[in-house]
């Protein structure tokens, strides 16, 4: 019995000393990243005696909109992820309900027909996806930027599930009072579905602050650069100074690790729903 | 006569809900008719020409196949991209495991411990390789400088071969793993505790609750996270791109970089095209895979 019990306490400590020495480890980088930012210039922060000791400035958040259009390209982030969001909001739940709650032909086609979208990688279309933008003059724009983040089918896949859980005696109730198809969805779909329309917005807000290939490849004008296009672009003309870009690289994840930090559960919940529905 | 009336509105109000939905559907539908089903096809189109960003075109049949099958850069860069399927597949889903059973382990602090692996995965691919690349650089760089501290020689972590997928993996295994980790963490959670009571009144020990109980528990997801890790790790380019430009040589060169550069370097759309199609059918056959493992547990 002493025996047992001394060896759980035992591995409960090699189980501590694991968990936490993984976490430092991971949250390192973040952590180096952030300290950075805030070195004057040129600081060697290779060395960790002088990265975390002082002195500390905040200098280097100015001295980078000089050498590149650092805020515009935070400007042009948070424009298109918001932009994004609100129309992502919208469209998927109003397919959702029309998939979930109203009646027409065709309705089990293009669930199937939607559902096949989560198949095509946005990498398997970038050539023609290019083409079609530049024959409608749309690359180097908001609008061009905008559109490929609108067409991803789960969010809409989501919002039905949720919509499927509402009760339909619920819609039968209002329907009776006289609302109408529109009504129903605005001022009682839409009320309820609250927490889904918020893990759908948040999950859809920091994919497009993040997003990395569609941008890269679209943009050509430096003042139409988002932050994720606009950072490797700054890095590669200051490779030998450390600073400076670790100071652009917080700027560009400070709203995502922020958001994140608010809405922990519920990115994570949809992260676990991405999975089961993947 | 009353009912032929009833009749006629309950026909009317069908015919009225009917064009509701699909006004309903229409401004997604559009969008995702116009802008991801459409290119599938127009690219399929293009495959078969020699178009080029700029020129006219022409249909040339399969001649951009046959180039294809027989082009050593295509099978390098499709073996490039397996490889790293092979190496970063089993390395994530088990690192992403063992933390799922770290968070699960009842410890103090699970919500800092939570937060700390996954806080990585929301940063942006630009911010996570432009941070690895200052950890790997050489003479400046993080790890180098530690090590030559310490009296070790410089690592060329980014321009040597074999060395350059292990900087990598580690970079993709930081900045992903959170995701098979939360799909663990959900399976886990889903495991009923009476079972962990049970085996504890017949005095189990950690190792058989472990690979007894837990492991068996989670072969569903397991598979799972196995076949998204496989799809995720097909896509690679960010990673290799940014941080080693597809080197040293070709040595780093995924099947994605190939396709980009072919396309927006090379300016060879219909044969770029061509690789997405071949590109598009090994993620299709992955996700139907999945999706037939999963009906048919469905099924029983």
């Amino acid at each position: 019995m002493q025996h047992s019990l001394k060896q759980t306490s035992l591995s409960r400590v090699l189980t501590y000393a694991l968990s936490y020495i993984l976490a430092l480890l991971w949250l390192f980088p973040i952590v180096w990243m952030t300290v950075s930012a805030f070195k004057p210039m040129g600081s060697p922060v290779s060395i960790l005696s002088v990265a975390f000791a002082p002195p500390f400035t905040v200098e280097n958040f100015s001295i980078i909109s000089q050498k590149a259009p650092v805020y515009i390209w935070t400007y042009n982030s948070a424009y298109i992820a918001i932009a994004v969001t609100l129309i992502v909001l919208l469209i998927t739940s109003m397919a959702a309900y029309s998939l979930s709650k109203l009646h027409f032909k065709g309705k089990k086609i293009m669930y199937i027909v939607i559902t096949m979208g989560l198949m095509i990688p946005i990498e398997a279309i970038i050539i023609p996806l290019y083409k079609t933008m530049a024959d409608l003059r749309l690359l180097n724009t908001y609008t061009g930027l905008i559109i490929p983040s609108l067409t991803a089918p789960l969010g809409v896949l989501i919002m039905k599930q949720f919509f499927d859980d509402l009760p339909n005696e619920l819609i039968e109730a209002a329907r009776i009072d006289g609302a109408g198809i529109f009504r129903i969805w605005y001022s009682i779909c839409m009320p309820l579905s609250r927490n889904s329309l918020a893990a759908v917005g948040i999950f859809t807000f920091t994919n497009s602050w993040n997003n990395f290939l569609w941008p890269f490849l679209s943009i050509t004008s430096e003042k139409m650069m988002t932050l994720p296009v606009g950072i490797p672009q700054f890095q590669g003309a200051n490779l030998s100074e450390f600073t400076l870009p670790m100071t652009v690289s917080l700027v560009a994840s400070i709203p995502a690790i922020v958001v994140f930090l608010i809405f922990q559960k519920q990115i994570i919940q949809g992260v676990a729903m991405t999975g089961i529905k993947g | 006569m009353g009912s032929l009336n009833k009749q006629h509105d309950l026909h009317a109000a069908q015919r009225k809900e009917s064009l509701a939905a699909w006004l309903f559907m229409l401004p997604f539908l559009a969008l995702y008719a116009a802008f991801l089903l459409f290119p599938i096809f127009r690219g399929l189109y293009t495959s078969f020409t020699n178009a080029r960003l700029v020129g006219t075109v022409r249909i040339i049949g399969l001649e951009n196949y046959a180039e294809m099958l027989a082009d050593k850069d295509f099978w390098g860069s499709m073996g490039n991209t397996l490889y790293f399927v092979l190496i970063s597949t089993p390395t994530i889903v088990v690192v992403g495991f063992v933390l799922a059973m770290l968070i699960n382990a009842k410890l103090k602090g699970t919500v800092f411990l939570r937060t700390a692996y996954f806080s990585s995965y929301v940063l942006s691919m630009s911010v996570v390789t432009g941070l690895w690349i200052f950890i790997f650089q050489p003479y400046t760089g993080l790890i180098n400088t530690i090590i030559t501290k310490f009296g070790g020689q410089e690592i060329f972590w980014l321009s040597t071969r074999g060395i350059v997928w292990l900087a990598i993996l580690m970079t993709t295994v930081w900045w992903t793993v959170g995701f098979d980790m939360v799909l663990f963490l959900a399976a886990l959670q889903n495991i009923p505790t009476e079972m962990y009571e049970a085996a504890e009144i017949d005095g189990a020990s950690k190792a058989q609750v472990l690979f007894k109980i837990t492991i068996p528990m989670l072969r569903e997801s397991t598979v799972l996270v196995v076949m998204l890790q496989m799809i995720a790790s097909f896509k690679l380019f960010g990673q290799t791109y940014l941080m080693a430009g597809g080197g040293p040589g070709t040595h780093t060169r995924t099947i994605v970089h190939y396709i980009y550069e072919s396309g927006f370097t090379n300016r060879r759309l219909g044969y770029a095209s061509t690789m997405s199609i071949a590109f598009f059918l090994v993620v299709l056959g992955f996700s139907l895979l999945q999706r037939k493992l999963f009906a048919n547990k469905e099924g029983r």
